[in-house]
């Protein structure tokens, strides 16, 4: 179908007016982290301000403990995603590929959690981690949380639409599975590693109340902790809080951009449609 | 890590050398060498569903069946607190605020998405693109940020008020009048999730034929006649799904009112989890127990529907169920 000029300004105007109300709440978290701290909420109300200053995102990126909650979280995020992707495809390839005894009992035993609510084992999770003296360590942010049946599914569906042929002709030639797993397998899926991949780094970046549960020590403050208790502490200055939620959301939104391609269709392969 | 432990624990595939043996016994053995893989390839996720789901959740069954405090010894009760949590009425209006959250969120947010789907499909492949990825953008953004930038956003010399003034409407102080605070949280709650009911919407028109549409437009139907006899009931399951899973997802809601108002004003943004959250936090009598008997609660609730969900969902999609 071709458009004709009006409805070419129309679909122009109305693509302008949706991105700018999406993105508008981000863009003003980014503009008020330019504004001074009695410019920020400042009556008659201002939109742009007086000066732009960088004072308040100098003044978070200097400090020790934002940084720090930085990197660990960046470190955590990458460790995390590793060990997910590691066990997940793991055990997505035994249930798509191979037959064992007792798979049916062990599919429904792995994919029961996805429909366990986070609240119903919330509390007993924290004992069992306080149990086994995890609370306070980078472990306890990255082992309880790695297994994800949701995750395990999503790579167990790609793997089913692996063509039969390939892996017969591998065991034919004498290839183990483990063999066959490693060289015909893993090669082909970047595709959904790149969507869970990055689904695990978002959830662990922004996680907030397990990281509020079970760490205290400050060396080891996960970002939206940090941003959350700034907010308790320092809850009126908006700008420098504005502007540390900002730099820490850069990251995520970076993701997004240089992966859009691959998240987005990613919506479309996760087994809805 | 128990995953590479698996892997360094998989034998070079011991092939008998010289003797073919005869085919039954070559495909037993092989079973054999798949079971025994497939055991140590599920071992890493089984082991860390199991110390880290499924015995917190026996555990959570077992610890709502007795009376715990600090003071006395653990005293086994049955069921009575299940009885107490369904006589409770904090938990009831909990559960009030969760439906009324539901229902101020989850249509709004699939109407919106399906007038943006609508949109995006007519539009060319670079600007459909751009506009995906526009979309999806606040899906990326943590509860807690949305959280602080909308409470900075509702003060009282903040934007939104702003813009009220605008249409002469006086500054609402919208974060702490019981009647404006859920609605306030619905919108952050909205803004978070509808890029990716957008998405999986637009993946559902696609999937229409295009000639459906030019047959009825040359049958003259206008754009409600295409919208309500054509797309909606052939997006019929997409929708269905939505629904469902929008509405278990927004029941759960937790984060935004923890961080935006903790529950108030006057437990008027106190959703189920947040109440839950709250009770084991507050030193009541006995909040463990309460707190778990009424996680699992819900969970029972949620749980089947969510199983369900997954029922219909997966019946027609699994290529071996």
């Amino acid at each position: 179908m071709k458009k004709t000029v009006p409805q070419r300004v129309f679909s122009a105007v109305l693509i302008t007016l949706i991105s700018v109300s999406v993105m508008f709440p981000l863009a003003w978290m980014a503009i008020a982290g330019f504004k001074g701290k009695t410019e920020v909420l400042r009556s008659p109300f201002q939109f742009f301000p007086d000066m732009w200053r960088w004072d308040n995102y100098s003044a978070i990126l200097a400090d020790p403990q934002f940084l720090r909650a930085m990197g660990i979280t960046v470190v955590g995020a990458l460790i995390f995603t590793a060990l997910s992707l590691t066990v997940n495809t793991l055990a997505a390839y035994a249930f798509a590929r191979l037959e064992f005894t007792g798979k049916r009992f062990w599919w429904v035993y792995c994919l029961t959690p996805m429909f366990i609510p986070a609240m119903a084992i919330l509390l007993t999770s924290f004992m069992v981690v306080s149990k086994l003296g995890m609370l306070d360590t980078l472990a306890v942010l990255i082992i309880p949380g790695a297994a994800s049946s949701a995750q395990m599914f999503f790579i167990r569906q790609f793997y089913l639409g692996f063509p039969m042929a390939v892996e017969e002709a591998a065991l034919v030639d004498g290839a183990t599975r483990w063999q066959i797993f490693v060289r015909v397998f893993l090669p082909q899926s970047a595709a959904p590693f790149v969507v869970m991949g990055i689904a695990a780094y978002l959830a662990y970046w922004n996680a907030y109340v397990w990281p509020v549960l079970t760490i205290t020590d400050p060396d080891l403050t996960q970002i939206m902790q940090f941003l959350g208790n700034f907010r308790s502490d320092r809850g009126n200055d908006w700008g420098l809080l504005m502007a540390g939620s900002t730099l820490a959301s850069l990251p995520t939104i970076a993701l997004l951009l240089v992966f859009q391609r691959f998240i987005v269709n990613g919506v479309r392969i996760s087994g809805i449609k | 890590m128990t995953a590479l432990d698996s892997r360094v624990a998989v034998p070079a595939d011991p092939a008998p050398d010289g003797v073919a043996p005869q085919r039954r016994g070559r495909r037993a053995a092989r079973r054999g060498r798949d079971n025994r893989t497939a055991y140590l390839m599920i071992a890493p996720m089984v082991v860390l569903l199991g110390i880290f789901v499924m015995w917190p959740l026996v555990y959570s069954v077992y610890l709502s069946t007795f009376k715990i405090s600090f003071y006395e010894e653990p005293e086994f009760v049955g069921l009575d607190f299940y009885q107490y949590v369904l006589d409770s009425p904090r938990f009831w209006e909990s559960i009030w605020v969760g439906l009324y959250y539901a229902v101020l969120t989850v249509p709004t947010g699939i109407v919106i998405a399906l007038l943006l789907a609508s949109f995006i499909k007519t539009l060319s492949r670079r600007a459909a693109a751009f506009m995906k990825t526009t979309v999806y953008l606040p899906a990326v953004v943590s509860t807690v940020v949305a959280s602080v930038l909308f409470v900075f956003m509702y003060q009282d010399e903040g934007v939104v008020n702003w813009m009220l003034g605008l249409l002469n409407r006086g500054p609402v102080n919208w974060l702490n009048d019981p009647g404006y605070a859920l609605p306030a949280i619905a919108v952050p709650g909205i803004w978070l999730s509808f890029g990716i009911t957008t998405l999986i919407l637009l993946a559902g028109l696609l999937d229409i034929p295009e000639n459906y549409y030019e047959s009825a437009q040359l049958d003259g139907a206008g754009f409600f006649a295409r919208l309500f006899r054509i797309t909606i009931p052939l997006l019929k399951n997409v929708l269905l799904y939505l629904l469902v899973t929008g509405f278990t997802l927004a029941i759960q809601l937790f984060e935004l009112p923890l961080i935006m108002t903790n529950g108030g004003p006057v437990d008027a943004t106190t959703t189920p989890n947040l109440y839950i959250f709250n009770s084991f936090r507050d030193l009541t009598p006995y909040a463990t127990s309460f707190s778990l008997t009424a996680s699992l609660m819900l969970f029972v609730v949620l749980g089947a529907i969510s199983l369900v969900i997954f029922r219909l969902v997966n019946s027609d999609k699994a290529i071996d169920g």
